[in-house]
């Protein structure tokens, strides 16, 4: 049975394909009488059963070396498309996290949407990403992870855009659309520039041609930092990272994907693609440096937000940015443990602070404030969500922080800074919301904030227990270090800096400092706080750029080639307009033409007889 | 006495012919310009016949048939300027430019 199922996981993407289309019917203007919510609850079916599938699958093919599967695409001449699916360990392991995260947030949304008529919409869209996720799991070509990651970003914008009758919503749309979508463009030309190189898509003999390949150190310096945007404007790395703070004006439950597995796709294409990407030295260094100054700019400006969802945002920017760090120092296993923990613990951290925006309507920490004593649940989940995600230890994201930490330590010392850096800033910025949002006194718009009702609490409460579960999970899986190898020094640095994050932070804001704090330099602040103006940076360079040339090619179009072609139509009525008036009306005026035109070509054919006697009388 | 001092002489009457058709503003004037193109004509075909054919002379016939075609046209031709007198009553060419563009 369970070798059938995992015979059969390719079904996985399928299950929750149908979900989603399943629940398109409901939508308001197919079937009103029901009311909307069928739609979730037939998602909801498909998606456990997607679940309970991977994670028998899951089971079954632990310890079993990785199986290929072949589905013919397309054969012309000379390209053979196969869609090549990989079902291994890690990738049915991916999806088994994908539908459960995916579960979680669909019984959260079942609580969190229940006000709202969109759900034939928002679930045919969460149907959407899921089958998109688990089929980019699944897939080891390039190819085809370009053909999913593309269909995710379109899914992107319609999910973000879910309200669109708020303005807000559509430019964080258009813009999650636009800065997605250039990425994939330059990762469309990598992928292309690719095939004349090693002659394949597929990732297994991609890494295979990587070992022995003998290329223009130049060429593939090109390709590789092609194939590293794609990722770049999925995992909202800088320079492409606004999108994703833009992305928070969509509806919580499916930031909860968005902030747990939606970036990771961008970084699961960049772990698999590690081989080809580690042959030039240049682009390992263009993704540390990505990833450290994301890394550090992004955690620097969660500090400084005010707005719940975005603070949460930067965060996954920064993990994203280690993620970075981890492929571009080699590190692929410290990459997919960090994007495990991450998504585990970003997905807990959404579902706390959704449940408090969901009864305290507003998103500003500064409104927030003394929750702890009414929202014990949801207090819990956004603790251990934090601990899980910065290095705290037994939590995952310790042990993912130290693997990367630890792989750093001989080669580039300076990094295992970048990474402390971030744990501490991490920690600052995560501990900060928490003292906002649920230390102090009460504020108005928290006075009265009863818990959520269950729907919402139970994934919660679930993710959490997993969250407290994932050491005892990765230990009997044996992914973690034994403590006799274990790197003592950067242990204690990881705990360290978590540690003085933590208190540091947990006094100024708990402690009698004056509220709101300021910082001495008002700009320093200003800066953080508009995320280093990246508005503006977009709009002064790009948009600028672009709308000038747009103007200036319309204007060429509209005056220079359409006058060309009106010209001549113009010319066509002038002529006809002004040579009617050789129509005099006057018979003699005829006459004298008549005559004019008998005597030129009575002078033209006789021309042979005179004309040189005529020339030599003249001259 | 040659031929081509005949045919100088019926070339320039053709000419004054052809710039008093094409100046005339009275159309009666336009109609004698019209009769010395004809005469030019019959002066050719009269020395023609005389230099080249005067056995058995056919541009004599031709001139017999051109004076008398050219009689007949002059009266068409004085009837339809009557015709347009009584409608119009002038007989200037440039007022009868009705028919323009």
């Amino acid at each position: 049975m369970a070798q059938f199922l995992l015979e059969t996981v390719w079904l996985v993407p399928c299950y929750a394909l149908i979900g989603g289309l399943l629940a398109v019917p409901w939508s308001p203007g197919l079937i009103s009488k029901t009311g909307p919510r069928p739609a979730g609850y037939v998602n909801l079916i498909m998606t456990f059963l997607a679940f309970v599938h991977a994670a028998t699958a899951l089971q079954a093919t632990w310890n079993h070396p990785p199986q290929e599967v072949f589905i013919p695409w397309l054969s012309t001449a000379g390209l053979n498309l196969t869609i090549t699916l990989e079902i291994s360990s890690v990738s049915v392991g991916a999806i088994a996290v994908v539908t459960g995260l995916n579960l979680l947030a669909q019984i959260y949304a079942i609580g969190y949407m229940e006000m709202d008529w969109g759900w034939g919409r928002f679930y045919s869209l969460l149907g959407l990403f899921e089958a998109g996720l688990c089929a980019l799991a699944l897939c080891n070509n390039l190819f085809f992870s370009y053909v999913i990651l593309e269909v995710l970003t379109l899914g992107t914008y319609l999910l973000v855009g879910l309200w669109f009758s708020q303005p807000l919503v559509v430019t964080g749309a258009r813009d999650a659309f636009l800065t997605k979508r250039v990425g994939d463009l330059f990762l469309l030309m990598g992928v292309l520039a690719l095939w004349p190189l090693a002659g394949t898509w597929n990732y297994t003999e991609l890494a295979e041609w990587a070992t022995t390949a003998k290329v223009d150190p130049t060429a593939i310096t090109l390709v590789g930092l092609a194939l590293i945007a794609g990722p770049m404007g999925k995992c909202a790395q800088f320079p492409l990272h606004l999108w994703l703070d833009e992305a928070m004006e969509g509806p919580v439950p499916s930031t909860i994907l968005r902030n747990s597995v939606v970036v990771a796709s961008g970084a699961w294409v960049l772990i698999k693609l590690q081989p080809v990407l580690s042959l030039s030295p240049i682009i390992s260094s263009a993704m540390v440096a990505i990833g450290a100054v994301t890394a550090i700019g992004a955690s620097l400006i969660a500090i400084a937000q005010i707005d719940l969802k975005r603070c949460q945002s930067y965060s996954v920017s920064a993990y994203m940015g280690l993620v970075f760090i981890a492929v571009g120092t080699q590190q692929d296993e410290a990459a997919l443990l960090l994007v495990l923990s991450n998504a585990i613990a970003a997905a807990l951290l959404v579902m706390s602070i959704g449940g408090i925006i969901w009864n305290s309507i507003t998103q500003d920490v500064t409104q927030l404030g003394g929750l702890w004593k009414r929202r014990p649940m949801s207090g819990l989940a956004f603790i251990v969500g934090t601990l899980g995600l910065i290095g705290f230890p037994p939590l995952g994201g310790f042990w993912a922080l130290m693997e990367l930490a630890d792989g750093l330590w001989e080669t580039h010392l300076w990094l295992v800074g970048v990474v402390i850096t971030v744990n501490t800033l991490t920690a600052v910025s995560l501990t900060r919301e928490f003292a906002l949002v649920f230390g102090g006194k009460a504020k108005q718009m928290s006075e009265r904030s009863p818990e959520v009702h269950w729907p919402m609490v139970l994934p919660m409460m679930i993710l959490l227990g997993f969250t407290l579960h994932l050491p005892l999970v990765l230990q009997s899986l044996s992914l973690l270090p034994s403590w006799a190898t274990l790197n003592k020094d950067v242990a204690l640095l990881l705990i360290w800096s978590t540690l003085f994050g933590c208190s540091v932070t947990g006094v100024i804001y708990l402690g009698n400092v004056p509220k709101p704090i300021r910082l001495p330099w008002k700009g320093l602040q200003d800066l953080l706080a508009y995320d280093f103006y990246t508005p503006k940076l977009y709009r002064i360079t790009i948009i600028f750029g672009v709308a000038q040339l747009s103007k200036l090619v319309d204007m060429i179009d509209r005056f220079v080639v359409d006058g060309i072609v009106n010209m001549v139509g113009l010319f066509s009525l002038l002529g006809g307009e002004g040579l009617k008036y050789s129509t005099t009306g006057q018979t003699q005026f005829y006459a004298f033409t008549v005559l004019l035109g008998v005597g030129i070509l009575g002078g033209f054919l006789t021309w042979q007889y005179w004309g040189n006697v005529f020339l030599n009388l003249i001259f | 006495m040659q031929l081509h001092y005949f045919l100088l002489l019926a070339a320039a009457l053709f000419c004054i012919g052809i710039y008093g058709l094409i100046t005339s503003r009275n159309a009666v004037r336009v109609l004698m310009s019209i009769e010395l193109l004809l005469n030019a004509v019959n002066l050719n075909l009269m020395a023609f016949s005389n230099f080249l054919d005067s056995t058995l002379i056919k541009g004599q016939v031709f001139t017999v048939f051109v004076i008398t075609v050219a009689a007949a046209e002059a009266a068409v031709g004085l009837a339809i300027v009557l015709a347009i007198y009584r409608n119009r009553d002038t007989v200037d060419m440039e007022q009868f430019n009705l028919l323009k563009w």
